[in-house]
């Protein structure tokens, strides 16, 4: 159809020419050197620029060489690639970063390290919440999550931040092993989310409880204990979160690794686009997660730290796991239980 | 000083690829690289023209923006070059170009493509002019001599033309007066944020 | 700790196995860009090619290679 009105354009131009041509006094122009002896415009159906940007939003043609990238002659869509990169993202991306940071920082001040409740009777007892795969699955996403994450805000940040502190040359050497760090441990990263959702998407399912766990204001805002099984909703937010902008990022991640594998230069530039949002709001919820997991709750780093944790916190934060987990056993907590394979979760 | 640029005149283009092969003479340039490079609108068809186009050598280079390392550099002539040393081969610049100049040694995943190149308007690169180890890393320098870039200079129809911007554009404009046709600077608009006003 | 150790260990392990089979398929432009009538040797990935002189001006480099 835009073939079509081109050409009908083009041929109105032509007809407007001539005529233009065939009124204008000719005497005088037919002794001008390069006129066409004929009377006729040798440019009249030629193509230019402004027509072919009517058609299109790029200009691509035929070339010989095998390379067929190079038949596009003029993208301007690089112009506002390069205005997303370089005018919105790097405060896009500072943003989200000092923002969250920020906001935890804040809520730090405000509400304190989360505290263990009052010593009970199960204080001092040990419950194993991860076993041994669970917690290597964790930590082998979490190390490359920082690793990525650290030399992919090096893209943006790196030559605005670091380059005049260390130098160009030894900049560029940084960002070069930055960049392999970034794709290679692209790949353990990917195993590790991929193990992550087999092994927990079971106890991440939302349901009913977690609106209520929501409507308390969960254990953070709120200052009871509301219902949770093995996994709160909070964890199940972070946890979905994991999961879906992990897939995201491997999949925009993948496209760009072999670049113009699946779509041309365009697609690249959107991919790009696309992985670098979700990357800096990735990394903001990475960064509440840590807070959480870390200094914001007394008690909850065991859980990943050694993998088990104590009864009491269990019973207050996860009273119906702990319930649950009692009833399997019937033997109390679980201190000492080995798990049996990787496949088997004893937390079940 | 000059403000280099490319015009190419299309109506004079005939596609006959001798600046691309000069390109890849004078400067050693691989197989697979092409930092020239004719493109054929409209093949075969009425009004079929052709555009040999490299690299603009933009005013606000978008390469220049993008590069997350800052390794490109503008010269006085406003020649835009980077330097090797510093590329880390990330793709981006490609990404940004408006006209698809800057070329890879590999072409697989974006982490080991090597150093990237491009045309340098024949003015090498951050080193010493002239020199076995700006040979090696950029091709020659002929801005350095005193020359044109080489494809402009051989160019037999005189449809590439290289030097400075205003200079070029009234070389055009005075063709296209005389003749009384011309399709215009492609790419200058994109490029220069200007066109050449016939 | 130990289960810590372990998984930085796995993870660099793996990245290092991913580096060798991505660079495994990795092609050259002069590779993936040549037609069956062309024949490439080894161009290299940077301009003058493995047997460069070191000799810009001179007759000698520009033999080689074409």
């Amino acid at each position: 159809m835009a073939r079509v009105s081109g050409l009908v354009r083009t041929g109105i131009v032509a007809l407007s020419l001539w005529a233009a041509g065939a009124l204008a006094p000719s005497s005088a122009q037919m002794t001008k050197d390069g006129l066409n002896p004929t009377g006729a415009n040798p440019t009249a159906n030629s193509v230019n620029e402004e027509f072919l940007f009517k058609q299109e939003p790029k200009i691509g043609g035929r070339v010989s060489i095998p390379d067929q990238k190079s038949a596009n002659l003029i993208q301007p869509q690089g112009r506002e690639y390069r205005a997303f990169r370089e005018d919105y993202l790097p405060w896009i991306g500072g943003i989200a970063v000092l923002g969250i940071l920020g906001l935890l920082a804040t809520f730090f001040l405000l509400r304190g390290r989360i505290p263990l409740d009052d010593p009970g009777p199960d204080t001092g007892k040990k419950i194993l919440r991860f076993n041994s795969f669970e917690r290597f699955a964790h930590w082998m996403t979490a190390t490359c999550f920082i690793i990525l994450s650290l030399s992919g805000l090096n893209y943006i940040f790196g030559k605005r931040l670091l380059m005049p502190l260390i130098g160009p040359e030894a900049f560029g050497a940084l960002a070069q092993w930055a960049k392999y760090a970034h794709l290679y441990l692209a790949w353990p990263f990917m195993l590790g989310i991929a193990i992550m959702l087999v092994v927990w998407v079971r106890d991440n399912i939302p349901e009913k409880l977690d609106w209520e766990w929501i409507k308390a204001g969960g254990g953070l805002v709120g200052r009871g204990h509301p219902h949770a099984r093995r996994f709160n909703a909070g964890q199940k937010v972070v946890f979905w979160m994991v999961v879906g902008f992990g897939a995201a990022m491997s999949v925009t991640g993948l496209v760009m690794m072999f670049p113009f594998s699946v779509t041309d230069i365009n697609g690249m530039q959107v991919t790009q686009v696309i992985h670098s949002l979700i990357g800096v709001v990735f990394i903001a919820g990475i960064l509440a997660h840590i807070y959480i997991g870390s200094i914001g709750m007394e008690g909850a780093y065991d859980a990943m730290g050694s993998g088990k944790v104590d009864l009491g916190w269990a019973k207050s934060h996860h009273d119906l796991w702990v319930e649950e987990q009692q009833a399997k056993t019937a033997s109390g907590p679980q201190v000492g239980k080995r798990p049996v394979s990787p496949h088997q979760v004893p937390a079940e | 000083m000059a403000r280099m640029k490319f015009l190419c005149d299309a109506d004079r283009c005939i596609e006959c690829n001798a600046c691309v092969t000069a390109c890849k003479n004078e400067h050693e340039v691989p197989w697979g690289i092409n930092r020239r490079r004719v493109v054929t609108l409209n093949d075969g068809k009425p009004g079929e023209r052709s555009v040999s186009m490299a690299c603009m050598h933009c005013t606000d280079a978008p390469c220049a923006a993008v590069c997350p390392v800052n390794c490109f550099y503008t010269t006085a002539d406003a020649v835009v070059l980077h330097s090797k040393d510093i590329c880390i081969g990330c793709g981006y610049c490609f990404y940004a170009c408006p006209f698809g100049a800057p070329q890879y040694p590999k072409v697989g995943n974006f982490g080991s493509r090597g150093k990237m190149d491009k045309c340098t308007y024949c003015a090498g690169g951050p080193e010493a002019d002239l020199s076995t180890v700006e040979y090696e890393k950029y091709g020659s320098n002929r801005l350095a001599e005193g020359k044109l870039p080489l494809c402009a200079e051989m160019c037999s129809t005189k449809a590439l033309l290289a030097g400075d911007g205003e200079m070029i554009a009234q070389i055009y404009k005075e063709r296209v007066v005389k003749r009384g046709y011309g399709s215009g600077a492609w790419g200058w608009k994109t490029a220069y944020r200007e066109t050449v006003a016939i | 700790m130990k289960v810590f150790l372990v998984s930085v260990i796995a993870a660099v392990a793996l990245a290092v196995a991913a580096s060798f089979l991505l660079n495994e398929n990795q092609k050259f432009a002069y590779e993936a860009y040549a037609t069956s009538g062309a024949r490439v040797s080894h161009p290299g990935s940077n301009l003058v090619g493995p047997q460069w002189s070191g000799n810009a001006g001179g007759a000698e480099h520009k033999s080689h290679g074409s």
